[in-house]
């Protein structure tokens, strides 16, 4: 009987039928391919970077591990330190991406103000400005500075790239939160500066925790602005991964990658669980 | 004086005004009603006693002082929202005693008053609860008791009824007036619901087109209006032309003269409105016309069951007659009929 309904009428509306099934799955491989890809050429027993790899082992990862411990002279810099720089970067980059993006969002939503739909622009711009414009633009100015910033001219610039993240999670949080809550703990007795902290915040908090995730993911994975803003003594382990490429070509890169593509998964398991489906916006 | 007063009270918003010219004076310990249809500005003049809008023009008074500079936090009134606002991060206990915590009492003393107002509201052993697991007429109860928790001077209620169902609304309002009565506390609520303002306010005062339309007990709007737009917006009524002919007489549209209560501020020849109530309309099989009795056709019978109301055509107006059951003539459509107005019934409207 449903056999023949289904004859007469084809689809449902929200059934699909097999043709999506098979494109979602396929689109899904695209995108999968190019980590697959890194994950197999990490195992790969041979010596050069041919796909598929003639051989299986484990000799990059010992290579991997021998690097992080000890670098041998050929490296600039160790990864150690590229890992500490890049964590360094990316918990800064946290903090202070959020100390702005959570004023920020509670003036886009709270309040009317001049300018208002020009902020909103502005604050996304970095998603769609070129990357190598950027750094070279950010390149310059830093140069520009009487003094020699480091370490937080890659915070600055890592900011700037988050920042649409953080205030876009924390904005959508906001929208959530009825300004009758804020005035309820106005007339309980709490001043706007308490009510905010009291009861604003609290209510914004997956918002704010998914924002500074973000942030982090962004900052840590950051390559294209930051290349033109590292120096010799401070790069963050993209920068190093690439620049060891450059060097001396080898697989070693692939069991690094595996390594922050597991982190990266990590963070993003966590931010889903921490939020929900559907709670956080990209 | 005691009491709130509002003094020549008004709120703009660039050119658009919401509520201009408001003169009240609300006593201590009464429940005041803010009754009015939407967009009259009944919320805004709550929200400008909470002090959560600014006035434009005027002056709010309490006991003599005024209180127009202090923010809302400082003002130690107590509010419902329309959607209660409870913190849905805090357990019911901790939303009653945030008011208090902000005052800084004591952790015991917090716990001892958290205690005693769940009991009032007799949701004792919900303390611990996450509000988000009440039920609409228990998170009605807390909001209450978050709203009193700190002992307020006023209490303002946001059509805080709005979002429970029609039965749940009707046992609330008994159960704030109940609460109202028994704090003593002065209280005003705004709502657009003319039988909860009825059934819960001493004083009710009308809102519309952005001012005071009347101020006065209930029955006080009901029986006397003020106006045409009180007339229409409390109860049901009929509302008809008629001209104004000396010594407490009008006629109607048809010719037909009706006795009404004198009123001196109308002259001879003036056109007035009057209303009469459909419960005082008198129906009965059709007899000759003497008096304030005339005669008329009927044009439609809703029967509800409980109630039965005749439209009639008569003297060239459309009248609605509300009766019971047992009062039924039985009449029904094309039905000629007689009509009864009794003249104390009448209310000539002033213009």
């Amino acid at each position: 009987m449903s056999t023949l309904i289904k004859k007469r009428y084809g689809l449902l509306p929200g059934e699909t039928g097999k043709f999506a099934g098979i494109l979602s799955g396929f689109i899904l491989l695209l995108a999968v391919l190019p980590i697959l890809t890194m994950i197999v050429m990490s195992f790969s027993g041979a010596s050069n970077l041919d796909f598929p790899p003639s051989s299986y082992s484990l000799q990059w990862y010992k290579a991997a591990w021998h690097t992080f411990v000890s670098p041998d002279a050929s490296d600039v810099l160790s990864l150690g330190k590229a890992m500490t720089t890049s964590l360094m970067v990316a918990c800064l980059t946290m903090v202070f991406a959020t100390i702005v993006a959570v004023p920020a969002a509670y003036a886009l939503t709270r309040c009317e103000f001049r300018g208002k739909a020009v902020a909103l622009q502005l604050m996304s711009l970095p998603l769609v400005f070129p990357m190598v414009v950027l750094g070279l633009a950010l390149l310059l100015v830093f140069d520009s500075l009487p003094f020699q910033i480091t370490t937080s001219r890659l915070v600055i610039a890592h900011v700037i790239l988050a920042l649409p993240f953080v205030v876009k999670n924390c904005t959508a949080a906001m929208l959530s939160i009825g300004s009758e809550v804020e005035e309820a703990a106005q007339m309980l007795g709490a001043s706007p500066t308490r009510a905010i902290i009291d009861v604003v915040v609290p209510l914004m908090k997956s918002g704010i925790l998914a924002g500074m995730l973000l942030a982090f993911i962004v900052s840590f994975n950051e390559f294209t602005v930051t290349y033109f803003l590292y120096t010799i003594d401070v790069m963050t382990v993209p920068i190093w991964m690439y620049s060891r490429t450059v060097s001396s070509l080898d697989p070693t890169v692939f069991s690094f990658a595996v390594l922050i593509v597991l982190i990266d998964f990590v963070l993003i398991w966590a931010l889903e669980k921490l939020v929900g489906e559907g709670g956080v916006s990209f | 004086m005691t009491g709130l007063i509002l003094e020549n009270v008004e709120k703009h918003y660039g050119s658009a005004c919401a509520v201009k010219d408001v003169n009240l004076h609300l006593p201590e310990g009464k429940l005041v009603c803010f009754l009015g249809p939407s967009g009259c500005g009944k919320t805004t003049l709550l929200r400008m006693i909470a002090g959560l809008e600014t006035l434009t023009g005027g002056e709010i008074r309490l006991d003599g002082e005024d209180i127009g500079h202090i923010p809302a936090h400082q003002r130690n009134f107590g509010m419902v929202f329309q959607s209660l606002a409870l913190f849905p991060h805090m357990t019911v206990g901790e939303n009653i005693a945030y008011p208090l915590k902000l005052r800084g009492v004591s952790k015991a003393d917090q716990q001892a008053r958290v205690v005693e107002l769940l009991e009032l509201i007799q949701l004792q052993e919900m303390i611990d609860r996450p509000v988000a697991k009440l039920s609409g007429g228990q998170r009605q109860r807390v909001a209450i008791a978050r709203a009193i928790a700190s002992r307020p001077k006023i209490l303002l209620l946001d059509e805080p009824l709005s979002a429970l169902d029609a039965k749940l609304r009707e046992s609330m309002q008994v159960e704030i007036r109940q609460l109202q009565q028994r704090l003593n506390i002065t209280t005003i609520m705004v709502t657009h619901d003319q039988r909860e303002a009825m059934t819960m306010a001493d004083i009710v005062v009308v809102l519309g087109e952005h001012r005071v339309q009347q101020v006065g007990t209930p029955i006080e709007i009901y029986r006397h209006p003020a106006n045409e737009f009180v007339a229409d917006f409390i109860g049901s009524g009929n509302i008809f032309p008629a001209t104004a002919l000396g010594n407490g007489k009008v006629s109607l549209p048809g010719g037909d003269a009706l006795q009404v209560p004198i009123c001196s501020s109308i002259v001879v020849g003036e056109k007035v409105k009057m209303l009469i109530r459909p419960e005082d309309l008198q129906l009965s099989q059709p007899q000759a016309t003497a008096g304030n009795r005339l005669l008329g056709k009927v044009t439609f019978v809703r029967d509800i069951g409980a109630t039965i109301e005749t439209t009639v055509e008569c003297s060239g107006v459309s009248f609605t007659a509300l009766s019971t059951p047992c009062q039924d003539v039985g009449l029904s459509v094309g039905n000629p009929v007689s009509v009864t107005l009794p003249a104390e019934a009448c209310r000539v409207l002033s213009a």
